[in-house]
């Protein structure tokens, strides 16, 4: 056999091992690996850079807490994705109660749109339809739409993350779809008729 | 990433293909077309891609690590002053506290005894009334006279009381 340079990286429960047995250099490995999927998840629950920054800040710190109650027979993203969607879930429903506090007295004044002009979709637009008419939902749907929609994340792994019954799952997802094509129409009607058009 | 002529033959409403999403994802020119042929792609055009905090995976992983080491060292030293100085402050004052309540509780205890208690007392008529038996052994005087001899009678209060007299003489035997 030959001999290669090759270092073998560590699995998640092995990192999560050493990390057990006292080495902190491992946690920062763990940090490392998963940032990106856990800023990713946050921002798309949230919607804003820093306070998605923040909360994954959060999490991992809540990680590093927690360590010691990870059970290794369960996949450790199914259980770092149920304590990120905990926080943000916190986070979107604090926030959601602030800014009904502020915005009670304000109503949306949109400026009038040629319901007949054409549109053509904007992939950097796209995600600002996304944050605006997401926020008829409730912090608990919100976050099921991402991970079904845009993490890909199959119903059956949802309910996995946020311990609950795959029928649940299905149908935030439902009320979601639902909610948001209403608030489409309401606020941006230029999508909502393409969507009619070539349903 | 499959051609957009793939893309276009092959999406069919929900759809979840990787390559078919990984397409979506990234052709701006197909997106008008995957929404027409469901609009739940609309919004699973801005999924997928991994994204990067702001200033950096690196910047942020030391961030992390830096609360970290800071929150581990607020909790040790906390642990620390409740540790050492704490404890033996308090062991101190508890061992003192017992220590002096048991000198005091001696010392009133001492104090009590040395008070003649109710059994100390209870002797004193055994002490009389062995008197009483040594004075029966003493020979009892009727008469007396001498002429150095002060004789005073202590008066009495009825007829029947015991006549009692006092004697003062330097020449009277010791035991008398």
């Amino acid at each position: 056999m030959i001999p290669t340079n090759q270092t073998i990286e560590p699995d998640d429960r092995q990192l999560v091992e050493t990390i057990r047995g006292g080495d902190p250099g491992a946690f920062e490995v763990l940090v490392r690996r998963k940032t990106s999927k856990v800023y990713s998840l946050c921002y798309r629950i949230i919607g804003n850079a820093e306070d998605a920054k923040d909360i994954s800040q959060l999490v991992f710190i809540k990680l590093w807490e927690n360590l010691e109650k990870y059970d290794p027979q369960y996949a450790f993203d199914t259980w770092l994705y149920r304590m990120v969607t905990n926080v943000a879930i916190d986070f979107m429903r604090n926030k959601q109660s602030r800014d009904n506090a502020v915005n009670s007295n304000l109503r949306l004044v949109k400026t009038s749109f040629d319901a007949e002009q054409g549109v053509v979709i904007q992939r950097k637009e796209v995600e600002s339809v996304f944050n605006a008419v997401s926020s008829c939902l409730s912090p608990k749907q919100k976050t099921i739409f991402v991970m079904n929609q845009m993490d890909d994340m199959p119903s059956s792994e949802i309910a996995k993350v946020l311990g609950c019954r795959e029928s649940t799952v299905r149908n935030h997802l439902f009320n979601a779809r639902k909610l948001m094509q209403q608030q489409l129409k309401k606020q941006f009607p230029e999508y909502s008729r393409l969507w009619k058009e070539q349903q | 990433m499959i051609s957009c002529n793939a893309f276009r033959a092959n999406l069919r409403p929900g759809s979840s293909e990787p390559e078919l999403l990984e397409h979506l994802r990234h052709c701006d020119a197909c997106l008008d077309h995957a929404v027409g042929v469901d609009p739940d792609f609309l919004f699973r055009s801005i999924g997928g891609e991994e994204l990067v905090p702001p200033g950096g995976v690196e910047a942020f992983t030391h961030d992390v690590m830096q609360q970290l080491h800071v929150r581990t060292t607020e909790n040790r030293l906390a642990h620390r002053v409740l540790s050492w100085p704490r404890r033996l402050a308090v062991a101190a004052t508890i061992a003192a506290g017992i220590t002096g309540a048991a000198v005091v509780w001696q010392h009133e205890q001492h104090a009590f005894v040395s008070v003649p208690p109710i059994a100390a007392v209870t002797p004193k008529p055994i002490s009389h009334m062995a008197a009483a038996t040594s004075l029966t052994t003493k020979p009892v005087v009727e008469t007396y006279d001498s002429k150095n001899a002060t004789i005073v009678e202590v008066p009495s209060e009825g007829a029947n009381d015991v006549k009692v007299v006092m004697i003062f003489d330097d020449q009277l035997p010791a035991d008398l």
